[in-house]
This record gives structure tokens, C-alpha cells and sequence, in this order.
């Protein structure tokens, strides 16, 4: 892997577009006065000094209009930006040309691109109308999440099936879907995201996930086998609480939202919460703080939940908990700098999974343990799935590295699944080809 | 004095410390050039802890605190850059004085133009004082935009700021996903602007700060041509994963050095309501000369 990419592997901010801005108010002026624009010009001048520049503003003073000052003359050296109609075309820039005035022309016909501009945005509007089909490039509510499950288990019945596991501090049920193709207890694979609320792109990219299991069962070779063989269980909505949380009132809310009497903080970092190395560096006594790691170990009944099904389960063979954000990809331990046993194995995976992601669309993962490569935490989800011996065990840390955070546009929702499916097919295969 | 390359005893951080090479400054030398590729270091002694991934992730943060002192020290709002890669870097940890890096690294712009792929390289000498916030920071880029285009797009941003209607109806920047309109770009840019300023001088060893969301402005107007915003952002911190409110004050006119004032809230504990963090800046009359 070597440097970065040129042009898109950094999904940044999209570009100012300060033409776009003028054309908007152009279309709502045409919309409004019904006017037209074909074959008016808008023309780039630069004036060498001060000379120059004043017969630019004699331009602008004269009446009837001749131009329509984008970019008014202000100081030599700064581009002038002025709309001239069809009719005055050919008197302004003899204008120009016998002034010495040199330009160019930036827009060769405004109709043409308002036409283009108002048919983008009707189409993106028909877009957004359509009813019944669930949108996997936005973010959703609890509700819209719920009642895609139901719709959902019901299109796949022959593979998928809904689980209720235990109910929220809220009472909100805490839904699991189960991927099987039959057998009676195959070893299985967990997937969770959203355990952390804010971080939005994690339940996205689980739908999407859901989705594309479903899709691509019967068609890719690799999923295929590895769902003949396997069960697959994705826990959607981790966190359901914290969820309609970031809904309603904090869009960065990351605990659940238990409440203790006598507290003053609502909220336990469910990611600080099982019983391994409970209580240990990385989290934080303090109920106010954001890694508040509760009372005593499962003591949330989020993480009871997960901790009843998965033992009783008794076959799990790999676990997969999903964050954001950081761009990485880990395995334990969090809450020491020790290596787990297998920790070559698990090095060379994650090698292996971050590059089948690289060549989606050239995102770079960093990998390693989550204590070297994050930071020391106790009391994690992947420690206590290793300890219970779930061999492979890893923790993702989507997109991005922190121009949006955990705030990720939506328009990065499918990029994002795209990339992070090819890491986890690569996980579940190495998983099938290697029971224990 | 000779620093030398040491395979370190595990675990690195144990009680025994660094052995001291020269009487004043006890030098640990963790790691030679990092490689590019993305990893966590090798793993063929499987005895011994991963200690490479230690330093990879000192070198990204590194790089950003001297990101954020950077774009502030700029004073521009069109020249705002971001890490693209850390590519090479070393690391000395003294326990008692603190932390030196060096490193290597690429950017690219905030705000790439279309088909613009276009990455800057810097180099930059990160100290940070034992668990001390505002580290010592010497950095200096490859250009990376003409300066005159900058200075255009400055000007463009701050006529535009100056014709802005106020009371700005503001709800936050970014909205909850992760949108921002583009006619308030310049907002969310000079508010980065100004954030850096604080994100640098919050920095420590261990806090490092990102800008989550901009939740309020409001525009000033003024007697002389400055650009005046109070506006609050909140920023989150990676190892403690808080949220931390502040109200920043900016003023600010093209070319100019930028002015920053801030107030940002501490951590509740079940005690107190909330103590505070504040600072302000002028920048040192160093000229910038990008």
C-alpha cells in the first residue's frame, strides 16, 4: 500500500461552489419572472489597474443595464464576473477589445446550464418522493429502522428471522436478525453496530450489510458457502435508547440511557461494561463521564442481553463489533498492551481485511490491537468475546478520520458499506476455513 | 550525545524507564522511519508486545496538532489542510520533560476543488510538555495554493461574510447528517479557522481534539472592516471521547492575523456544575509567507 491516492480516496467536504450559488438564485428569478437566459454570456475580465478598472464601473453605471456585475469590480488583480445579454454581446466586448480589457468567457450560455441545474434537482426530488422503497443512502430513525426489519424478515423469511434478546433500560426491544439456511445450531458469526448511538454510520452501513447478505446469497461463491455452513446474527440497533436519543434531543449522545437513583449523569458506556478487565484503565468511575463504566460488569441490560444470547448460544465463532470513527480495524486487547495468543493470526487477517476494503474505493485502514493502535480500554466488548473463546474477535472504527466525524454525510453511507462488506466477507471466510 | 536504536524490553512502558544515554536529556529512540503502508508494525516476535503501533498513532496525532497550529497560524480560511498521510516520523520520550516528535507527512486541502488531488508535504517538530496542553510546535509546509489565488479567495469569502444578513439563522453546522449547505461553507470554514486555534492549544500528550459541530453563530457588526464572530462549537476529545462545548470569539480581516478569544467547559463531575478552560491569542508578529 503505498502513498495516498490521487483525487477521491479522501472523501472530504464537497467543493464551494460559488456559480452554483449565483445560478440557484438565477432559477428562482427565472422560476419567479419566467425569464430567459438563452445565449446571455457571463464574462471573466481582468483589469491591470485602476485605469481599467474604472471603465469596468463606467460599465455599471450606465443606464438602460448593458451588464449585471456576478463579481463587481473591486481591485485590480481580483477577477470581475459580469453577465451580459445576448443582445449587448457584441457591443461590450468591442468595449473590451478597444480598451485593452482582457477576458474570457465562463459561461457560454446561462440557459443551458440553468436547464441542467433545474432537471438535477427535479430528479433529485423524485427521488426523495419515492414512497415504500427504504432509502439505504440516509439515516434513519428507530421506528423507519423497526419497521424495515419487519418488512425486511418478511421479503427473506426462507433466510432471515427476528429475534427479540431483552429489552432496552427504556423497554424498547432489543432486536437481533438471524441469517441461517437451516441445521440446528451452526457455528455463528455476531455482528453488532450501533452499540455507541452517535455514531450513525455504523447502523447504516449493518442495513446495507443485511441487504447485501441477502442479495448476494445464491450469487457470490464465498457467501454462499459461508452461510451454508453458518449462521450469521447482525444486532442492528445496539443501543436503542441512546438512539432515539440522538434523535430527539443529542446528536451526540453515546451512552445508553440508564438512570440510578441518587446520580446526577444519566448513562453507562456500554462499551465499557463486560466483564473483562471491568473497571480497569480506559474507563471512568465518574457516571458524568463519557466512558462511565457502570456499577458493576453487565450491569446494563444491553450488554445482558448480548451476553445471555451468545452464551446460551454456545457456538460462536467470531464476533464483529462496529464504530466509528478512526478508519481502523482491531482485534484485542484494549484494556492491556499484552498480546492475545493468536495474535499473528489475527494481525495477518486484519491485514488481509483491510486490504480487500483498500480496493473498494482506496480508503486507508491502520490495523492492530486496540490497545497499541486506539487506546488502552477496559471493559470492552472483544475482550469479553475473546476471553469466552471466540477466537476472532475485532472491532471496527469506520469512516472518516475526523473532517465530519461522527457527523458522516450521508452521501458517504454506501461507499462506506461497499468497503467495510469486503473486510467482513474476508473475516467470516478466514472464519469458515478455520473452525475450532 | 548518541542516541541509539534499541529494540525495546517488554513491555515498553514498564517500571524500569528508558536508560539514560547523556545527563541532560534521557533519550529513548522508539522507532526508525515509519514505511507508508498502513499496519501496526510486525508481529514476528510473537513474544513480545506490539510496541509499533505505539508510535504510529503519536506520529497522526503529532501531525495534526501541528495541522491545527498551522492553519491558524495562516490566518486563512482557503488554505485550511488536512492530514492525508503520515509518512515518516521518530519519536523521543523523555518521562520526566515529555515528548518530542518528529514528522513527515502530506496534506491535502479542506476544501478540494473539483479534480483537485493536489497533496502538500510538511515536516514539523512536536514537543509536548509532560501532560501539558499547548505544545511547542515548528512546522512548515510546501505551498500548496498560489498565494495570490488564496489572498482572491480570502477576499471573495469575506465580501461574502460582509454581505451576510444577520441575525444568521443558524441551527448547526454540519446538520445532524452530516450536511452543510454550501452557501454556509464560509462560515463552517472561518469557525475551523478559529477552531484550530484552540484545538492547538488544548492539545496535550494525551488529549487530542476534533471539531464535531458548529451549533451557533453570530456575526458582529463593526466600526473598522474586520470580519467579528462569537460563535460555539463542540469539539471531541479521542481519548476520553467527550464532548467539549466552547464559545470562540474570532476577528479576522484577509492577510491579517487572526484574532481568538475562548471559553470552553470542563468535564461535570457529580459535584460541581462545570469549571472552564480559556484562552486567547493574538498571533506572534511573525510574518506567514505561504
Amino acid at each position: 500500500m503505498q502513498g495516498t491516492p490521487g483525487g477521491g480516496t479522501r472523501p472530504g467536504p464537497s467543493p464551494v461552489d460559488r456559480r452554483t450559488l449565483l445560478v440557484f438564485s438565477f432559477i428562482l428569478a427565472a422560476a419567479l419572472g419566467q425569464m430567459n437566459f438563452t445565449g446571455d454570456q457571463v464574462l471573466r475580465v481582468l483589469a491591470k489597474d485602476e485605469k481599467q478598472l474604472s471603465l469596468l464601473g463606467d460599465l455599471e453605471g450606465l443606464k438602460p443595464q448593458k451588464v449585471d456585475f456576478w463579481r463587481g469590480p473591486a481591485r485590480p488583480s481580483l477577477p470581475v464576473d459580469m453577465r451580459v445579454p445576448f443582445s449587448e454581446l457584441k457591443d461590450i466586448k468591442a468595449y473590451l477589445e478597444s480598451h485593452g480589457l482582457a477576458y474570457s468567457i465562463m459561461i457560454k450560455d446561462i440557459q443551458v446550464l440553468l436547464d441542467e441545474e433545474r432537471q438535477a434537482m427535479a430528479k433529485s426530488r423524485r427521488l426523495e418522493r419515492s414512497t415504500n422503497s427504504f432509502s439505504y443512502s440516509s439515516y434513519h430513525t428507530l421506528e423507519e429502522i423497526y419497521s424495515w426489519i419487519d418488512n425486511f424478515v418478511m421479503e427473506h423469511s426462507d433466510i432471515v428471522s427476528k429475534i427479540q434478546i431483552g429489552n432496552s433500560f427504556e423497554n424498547q426491544s432489543i432486536l437481533v436478525l438471524k441469517f441461517s439456511t437451516g441445521g440446528s445450531r451452526h457455528p455463528a458469526i455476531w455482528i453488532d453496530t450501533g452499540i455507541h448511538s452517535r455514531e450513525w454510520i455504523t447502523h447504516a452501513t449493518g442495513i446495507w450489510t443485511a441487504n447485501k447478505i441477502v442479495s448476494d446469497y445464491g450469487k457470490d461463491r464465498v457467501l454462499t458457502d459461508i452461510l451454508n455452513a453458518m449462521d450469521i446474527f447482525i444486532e442492528l440497533v445496539t443501543n436503542p435508547d441512546g438512539f432515539a436519543f440522538t434523535h430527539s434531543m443529542n446528536r451526540l449522545w453515546r451512552k445508553n440511557k440508564s438512570i440510578r437513583p441518587g446520580i446526577f449523569c444519566i448513562g453507562v458506556d456500554l462499551n465499557r461494561n463486560w466483564k473483562s478487565g471491568f473497571g480497569g484503565n480506559g474507563s471512568n468511575s465518574n457516571p458524568c463521564s463519557e466512558t462511565y463504566h457502570g456499577p458493576s460488569p453487565q450491569s446494563e441490560p444491553e450488554v445482558a442481553a448480548i451476553v445471555n444470547f451468545i452464551t446460551a448460544h454456545g457456538n460462536f465463532k467470531a464476533l464483529i463489533s462496529i464504530h466509528s470513527y478512526s478508519q481502523m480495524l482491531m482485534y484485542p486487547y484494549g484494556r492491556s498492551l499484552d498480546p492475545v495468543s493468536n495474535q499473528r493470526e489475527l494481525y495477518d487477517l486484519a491485514k488481509d481485511a483491510v486490504e480487500a476494503l483498500y480496493k473498494v474505493h482506496g480508503i486507508e485502514y491502520i490495523f492492530g490491537s486496540i490497545s497499541t493502535t486506539l487506546y488502552v480500554a477496559s471493559g470492552i466488548t472483544v475482550d469479553w468475546a475473546y476471553d469466552s473463546g471466540i477466537k476472532y474477535a475485532f472491532s471496527f472504527e469506520l469512516r472518516d478520520t475526523g473532517q465530519y466525524g461522527f457527523l458522516l454525510p450521508a452521501t458517504q453511507i454506501i461507499p462506506t458499506a461497499q468497503e467495510t462488506w469486503m473486510a467482513l466477507r474476508t473475516i467470516m471466510e478466514h472464519t469458515l476455513n478455520h473452525p475450532y | 550525545m548518541q542516541p541509539r536504536r534499541q529494540r525495546l524490553p517488554a513491555p515498553w512502558s514498564g517500571p524500569r524507564g528508558p536508560r539514560p544515554t547523556a545527563p541532560l536529556l534521557a533519550l529513548l529512540l522508539l522507532l526508525a522511519p515509519v514505511a507508508a503502508p498502513a499496519g501496526s508494525g510486525d508481529p514476528d516476535d510473537p513474544g513480545q508486545p506490539q510496541d509499533a503501533g505505539v508510535p504510529r498513532r503519536l506520529l497522526q496525532q503529532a501531525a495534526r496538532a501541528a495541522l491545527h497550529f498551522f492553519n491558524f497560524r495562516s490566518g486563512s480560511p482557503s488554505a485550511l489542510r488536512v492530514l492525508a498521510e503520515v509518512q515518516e516520523g521518530r519519536a523521543w520520550i523523555n518521562p520526566k520533560e515529555g515528548c518530542k516528535v518528529h514528522v513527515v507527512f502530506s496534506t491535502e486541502r479542506y476544501n478540494p476543488e473539483e479534480g483537485e488531488g493536489r497533496l502538500g508535504k510538511c515536516s514539523a517538530r512536536v514537543f509536548f510538555k509532560n501532560q501539558k496542553p499547548r505544545p511547542t510546535i515548528n512546522v512548515t509546509c510546501t505551498r500548496l495554493i498560489e498565494k495570490k489565488k488564496r489572498q482572491q479567495e480570502d477576499y471573495l469569502l469575506y465580501k461574502q461574510m460582509k454581505q451576510l444578513k444577520n441575525p444568521l439563522e443558524i441551527v448547526s453546522i454540519p446538520d445532524n447528517h452530516g450536511h452543510i449547505d454550501p452557501s454556509l461553507r464560509l462560515i463552517w470554514d472561518l469557525a475551523f479557522l478559529g477552531s484550530s486555534y484552540v484545538m492547538w492549544e488544548m492539545t496535550t500528550q494525551v488529549s487530542h481534539y476534533y471539531l464535531a459541530q458548529l451549533t451557533s453563530v453570530r456575526q458582529w457588526k463593526t466600526n473598522d472592516d474586520t470580519i467579528d464572530f462569537d460563535y460555539t462549537v463542540l469539539l471531541h476529545e479521542l481519548s476520553t471521547q467527550e464532548i467539549i462545548p466552547c464559545r470562540i470569539h474570532l476577528v479576522w480581516y484577509p492577510g491579517k492575523p487572526l484574532k481568538v478569544k475562548y471559553h470552553c467547559q470542563e468535564l461535570q463531575t457529580p459535584e460541581e456544575a462545570s469549571g472552564t478552560e480559556e484562552g486567547s491569542a493574538v498571533v506572534p508578529t511573525e510574518l506567514s509567507n505561504f
